[in-house]
């Protein structure tokens, strides 16, 4: 991305049009980054097995969000889901993935031990109160575990920070951290459905209307007359 | 007898060059991020080549200290944290730490109580080992295993989730009974499962079992002799598949499985592939035993003490066990009398099946460190505590 973000920016700003095309390059960009996520496989905990294992399985199935390509080892990885305890001894090692892991990166904390140490947080001497305190965290998942669900919902929580992130004339900025938590009283059902709407709503394209919608074909005319 | 304690840094020297021609020793370090690594497990190897020579384990990185901060707790807020140890086999860790309770504070239990605690737990066995069936294919390469098992895990699951209300941390068994009764439609969601079980565990043999690589990647490899699993203390699938029929549930019956016939699942010679289908034919036994008691479950209150009394445990130490899908997990406790226990401690199966690799794994190549290190099934928060 060297190039496109680095050089780009300045050769395509004086230009008539430029600016506008900056701006949908940055759309493309972040669309694309928000849902190819590849998620670093590091558990620690029970959480490791609900957050990393059950949501990649068959029954909820990762995959219809682009997440599903969990990585071993942290310099495939873009997405550092903290699932579990952080004890003292293994929070170095945690800062070291982290900073091994390729830019730009995001870290979801999971489970109420990862965002505040959870059952340990009183009289435990080893716990970490908070991955917080190593990584900067961009979305936290409340539940003890959270059901897969909930951490679709903050899987999607990340998706609209990244597409509203990052972009080429502002490089590296951070949104504040959101707290995906999940509306008091929502059923399983019903989850299911609005996480179904919304992929629908998302992936699917609705050919005729975008035949009949020619604002896009316009655009691009209008931009290529400018320049 | 004066014991002597080295750090790692005093056992990780560098061994010396052996001279022209001969080849070098190094230390690999596996873990404590590792696909193998099952959570959080350091392992460090020195190797020769491709070919393991020691083998060091180095836990601690989940240690939270449970076993102190039971201190603070009474004995019904202890539950929820041995949910955290083994988190697979949550039911059986509850059910331990209630039965020691119960022994020692004289609190009687009826049958209904004992029927849903044997139901529940050996549903979770089969749903602990399905899992690691699973797992072990992963890790060995084969990822439809991993697809398999997991959709299976769902369906167990839904049972506890209507049932507890919890899909993995249950908190479920409790000093003096158990939390909520099952539901009206229990049974016939349980027989269904199980008919459902008993097929896949047939696909899961034909599935993967007859496989040539698998069998090759497990047949002969990691092989513990009887003696040397009873002296490591290990238990659970790992000592039976070495050849000692030793199953807390039969040789020391609690629960309800005086009631039920079962067949303790024993190997012969002690290798990962007995390991593995040790586990394999505990599926089909547990589908057996729930098969016999879940007809008739005797009627009755669920909870035999009120859930705001305190139990207090007269001054003395008790001791008190059960196996769990890993093995046997002994709970200590030390009381003075009061609500809360004055110490408490925890053996924990997979922390002695763990000291098994450092005895096996020499000699082979670091491919079979993978098959037999997933084959001992470790949970590493059952380890660290
Ligand atoms: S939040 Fe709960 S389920 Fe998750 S790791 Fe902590 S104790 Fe386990």
């Amino acid at each position: 991305m060297g190039l496109v973000t680095d050089r780009l920016p300045g050769l395509l700003e004086p230009m008539p049009g430029g600016s506008i095309l900056i701006t949908s390059v940055d759309a493309i960009i972040n669309w694309s980054r928000a849902n190819s996520l590849w998620p670093l496989a590091f558990g620690t905990k029970c959480c490791a097995i609900e957050m990393l294992m059950a949501t990649g399985a068959p029954h909820q199935d990762m995959a219809r969000f682009g997440a599903e390509v969990a990585r071993q080892t942290p310099r495939q990885a873009d997405l550092m889901v903290i699932a579990g305890a952080i004890v003292k001894k293994m929070a170095p090692r945690m800062r070291l993935l982290y900073e091994q892991m390729a830019q730009p990166r995001y870290v979801i904390a999971t489970g109420s031990c990862a965002i505040s140490g959870g059952p340990f947080m009183y009289n435990s001497y080893t716990i970490v109160r908070g991955a917080d305190e190593i990584v900067p965290v961009d979305v936290y998942v409340p539940g003890c575990p959270p059901r897969p669900e909930a951490f679709f919902w903050g899987l999607l929580a990340l998706q609209k920070l990244i597409k509203s992130g990052e972009s080429i004339r502002h490089p590296g900025i951070r949104k504040k951290p959101v707290l995906a938590a999940m509306p008091q009283g929502i059923t399983a059902d019903e989850i299911k459905q609005q996480l179904r709407t919304l992929l629908e709503k998302e992936n699917t394209i609705d050919i005729e209307n975008e035949a009949n919608n020619r604002s896009w074909a316009q655009k691009v005319d209008q931009w290529t007359q400018k320049i | 007898m004066t014991a002597i304690v080295r750090t790692l840094d005093e056992i990780l020297i560098a061994p010396a060059h052996p001279g022209r021609g001969a080849t070098q020793e190094y230390f690999l370090n596996m873990g404590p991020q590792h696909p193998i690594a099952h959570g959080s497990l350091r392992v460090i190897l020195l190797l020769d080549g491709e070919t393991i020579r020691k083998v060091i384990p180095v836990p601690g990185y989940v240690h939270r200290g449970i076993e102190k901060m039971c201190e603070h707790l009474n004995y019904r807020q202890i539950i929820h944290l041995t949910d955290r140890m083994d988190y697979l086999s949550a039911l059986m860790n509850n059910w331990a730490v209630a039965r020691t309770v119960e022994k020692a504070a004289g609190i009687e239990i009826n049958d209904r109580i004992e029927s849903i605690r044997t139901i529940m737990a050996e549903l979770q066995r089969i749903q602990s080992h399905a899992l690691w069936w699973g797992v072990l294919g992963m890790d060995l390469g084969a990822f439809t295993a991993f697809l398999y098992s997991f959709r299976d895990r769902e369906i167990i699951g839904e049972i506890f989730e209507e049932t507890i209300g919890a899909r993995l941390t249950m908190n479920y068994i409790q000093p003096g009974g158990v939390m909520y009764d099952i539901t009206p439609d229990f049974t016939a969601k349980v027989k269904k499962v199980l008919a459902y079980m008993k097929r896949m565990v047939e696909e899961y043999d034909t599935l993967l079992s007859g496989n040539v690589i698998l069998q090759e990647r497990l047949r002969g490899v990691g092989i513990l002799s009887e003696k040397r699993a009873v002296s490591l203390g290990c238990t659970g699938p790992v000592l039976r598949a070495a050849g000692l029929a030793y199953d807390l549930r039969k040789v020391e019956p609690y629960g309800a499985y005086e009631k039920a016939q079962f067949d303790v699942v024993v190997g012969t010679t002690g290798d990962c592939w007995d390991r593995y289908y040790v586990r394999i034919e505990e599926m089909r036994q547990s589908i057996r035993i729930i098969e016999q008691l879940i007809d008739d479950i005797p009627a009755g209150p669920t909870m035999v003490t009120k859930f705001n009394t305190k139990i207090k445990l007269p001054v003395g130490r008790y001791y008190n066990h059960v196996e769990t899908a890993r093995g046997v997990l002994g709970v200590f406790i030390y009381s003075d009398g009061g609500d809360k226990p004055y110490r408490l401690h925890f053996r924990s199966p997979s922390f002695n099946n763990m000291w098994a690799i450092t005895k096996i794994a020499p000699g082979w190549r670091i491919a079979d460190m993978i098959a037999i290190q997933s084959s001992l099934d470790l949970v590493i928060p059952d380890i660290d505590r």
